[in-house]
């Protein structure tokens, strides 16, 4: 479009234009200037961040479709989006998996690690109902530590709990009762090894909290607590049916993920007498309820060599990286020269580039901006891919509530 | 309303050697065991309910 | 809720409240892709209150429904992401599963 324009300017001074002429076909003709697509030092700023030895360079995005119109390149990534994304998994244990997206916006990638963080719900202790606590341990403190407890209980199974009272549909009841006898036996839930005399400490660890699948059995104080002859007295949680006979649960019971965890621990005489209740929540009010622990992304890092380490430096180089991200590779004649080898574990110490500005010329550090290595820690309450689906669930829930929300 | 006098006596634990002792109103203040004089109050049997956070 | 003017429906801010950056700069990032966008950005006025101010100026469509349209393409880009990953994880658990099952000799 611009080159035709040129074309025609006005002509003043027949040997004026002529240069100028000449000079424009010239730069027409250049090859490195070609129309639809981005000439490499634009592509490599607008793919690439550049980490160079005091701070990285070119390390905005450009998401503007317009941005290179110019050059008539469409910026726009949304067309070629389905085509282009991949999603790699290279890591998928029970807790634990690390996957690459590639050829997303960090703006995308940064959402799905925040509701991964803050918004997915999972289930967590929230009312504590202490009978007796005679330990060392304050209420309050005790408290705390059972609410950071991670509860096993799949959370789409239950509702919020909005203003409704408790029933079995949003809350999970635990007892805890422990008592640590003044002679060494103690009572409470069986353990082995915990029997003989002399045992003048306990620990209350978290496989003590037993799961109350009938609701809450302290009763509740009611100021008429007078000839009421109710059979059943009320009491913190309204069950009206009992959550082990429900499908879900008669087969996966519910308790803590881990049941090592300690909460507590007891001298001779002392006892905990508690409930403890359960309900739905999101990270973003408390961070008992996040479910990951946590998730992060980071971008693919790409060594470049840009001129030859041949020999003693290449040598060295292999010396100084501390992930070994380079290695030697003999090319005869007893030569040696250095290459990468796992330029994925990079990073970023710079130590390869730190020494002088001889290595900072030879060696490029970059991250590719379009394709992210994500961790997900799950602390066992769901498995991280269901996690994940789940991030992405929510994130479409938002823009559906958005569009509800203009109409 | 029943007197509450002569009912039920409420426990304190001793200070020194940890017993429980029954002690009714207007009883000398004194551990039966070990005669310490400092006894403390047993905690509350009400439910007290806390916020996990 | 939009903010706008009457008689410019091309420009308009739209104030979301229970939002943050999560979902403020993902929908940037869809609106900036979007060729009738001349201007778009996002602000929060204050942390503490939840609520986010998107302000969108178009080349002649109604900003309203350049704003519909970059939350459908968010949309389709989620449902997207999902299927490739949910396909990706189910690819990768048989590959392992068949490398187990070689090393097991019966089933």
């Amino acid at each position: 479009m611009s080159s035709s324009n040129e074309n025609t300017t006005s002509s003043s001074g027949s040997e004026q234009s002529d240069s100028r002429n000449d000079t424009l076909d010239f730069i027409e003709k250049l090859s490195d200037v070609p129309m639809g697509k981005l000439p490499p030092h634009i592509d490599f700023q607008r793919t690439r961040v550049d980490c160079k030895a005091d701070a990285p360079i070119h390390t905005d995005t450009f998401q503007y479709s317009g941005a290179y119109a110019s050059m008539g390149v469409d910026n726009s990534l949304l067309d070629s989006f389905s085509s282009n994304f991949r999603v790699e998994v290279i890591r998928l244990e029970k807790d634990e998996m690390e996957f690459d997206m590639i050829g997303i916006d960090p703006a995308i990638a940064n959402a799905f690690r925040r509701i991964l963080i803050a918004e997915v719900p999972t289930m967590a202790i929230e009312r504590v109902l202490i009978a007796n606590n005679t330990s060392v341990i304050q209420d309050e403190v005790l408290s705390h530590r059972l609410g950071l407890i991670p509860i096993k209980a799949d959370p789409r199974l239950f509702e919020f709990t909005e203003n409704n009272a408790a029933n079995e549909k949003n809350t999970i009841v635990f007892g805890l009762k422990v008592r640590c006898e003044k002679q060494g036996k103690r009572k409470g839930p069986k353990r082995e090894g915990q029997e003989q005399d002399g045992q003048t400490r306990i620990t209350v660890k978290s496989k003590d909290l037993v799961w109350l699948p009938n609701g809450s059995n302290f009763a509740l104080e009611s100021e008429g607590s007078s000839s009421n002859s109710s059979s059943k007295p009320k009491t913190y949680t309204s069950f009206t049916c009992s959550q082990d006979s429900l499908p879900e649960f008669s087969s996966n019971p519910v308790g803590p993920t881990d049941g090592d965890i300690t909460i507590a621990r007891l001298g001779p005489g002392q006892e905990i007498e508690l409930e403890a209740l359960a309900v739905k929540g999101i990270g973003k009010t408390h961070a008992k309820w996040s479910p990951v622990a946590p998730a992060w992304y980071r971008m693919l890092p790409e060594v470049i060599i840009l001129k030859d380490i041949e020999d003693e430096l290449a040598e060295k180089l292999v010396a100084t990286c501390p992930v070994k991200v380079f290695d030697i590779e003999d090319i005869g004649n007893g030569k040696k020269r250095a290459t990468v080898a796992r330029p994925r574990k990079c990073t970023l110490c710079r130590e390869c580039i730190r020494e002088g500005k001889g290595w900072e010329d030879s060696l490029s550090l970059r991250r590719v901006k379009d394709h992210f290595i994500f961790t997900i820690e799950s602390t066992g309450v769901l498995p991280p891919e269901v996690l994940f689906t789940e991030a992405v669930k929510i994130l479409q829930d938002k823009c559906e509530r958005a569009i509800t929300d203009l109409c | 309303m029943d007197p509450q006098q002569p009912a039920e006596p409420v426990y304190y634990i001793c200070g020194d050697c940890g017993m429980e002792i029954p002690l009714k109103p207007n009883d000398v203040i004194q551990c039966r065991e070990c005669g310490y004089r400092i006894l403390y109050k047993k905690r509350t049997r009400r439910i007290v309910q806390y916020e996990a956070r | 809720m939009e903010l706008g003017s009457l008689s410019d429906p091309t420009q308009s801010t739209f104030s979301l409240v229970d939002e943050d950056h999560t979902f403020a700069n993902a929908i940037r990032f869809t609106l900036n892709q979007d060729p009738r966008t001349k201007f778009c950005g996002y602000s929060i006025p204050h942390p503490s209150d939840n609520r986010v101010n998107i302000r969108i100026q178009t080349t002649g469509d109604p900003a309203k429904d350049v704003f519909k349209d970059a939350c459908q393409d968010l949309m389709v880009m989620c449902q997207h992401v999902s299927n490739t990953f949910n396909k990706a994880v189910v690819d990768f658990k048989l590959s392992n599963s068949v490398e187990g099952m070689d090393i097991e000799s019966d089933s």
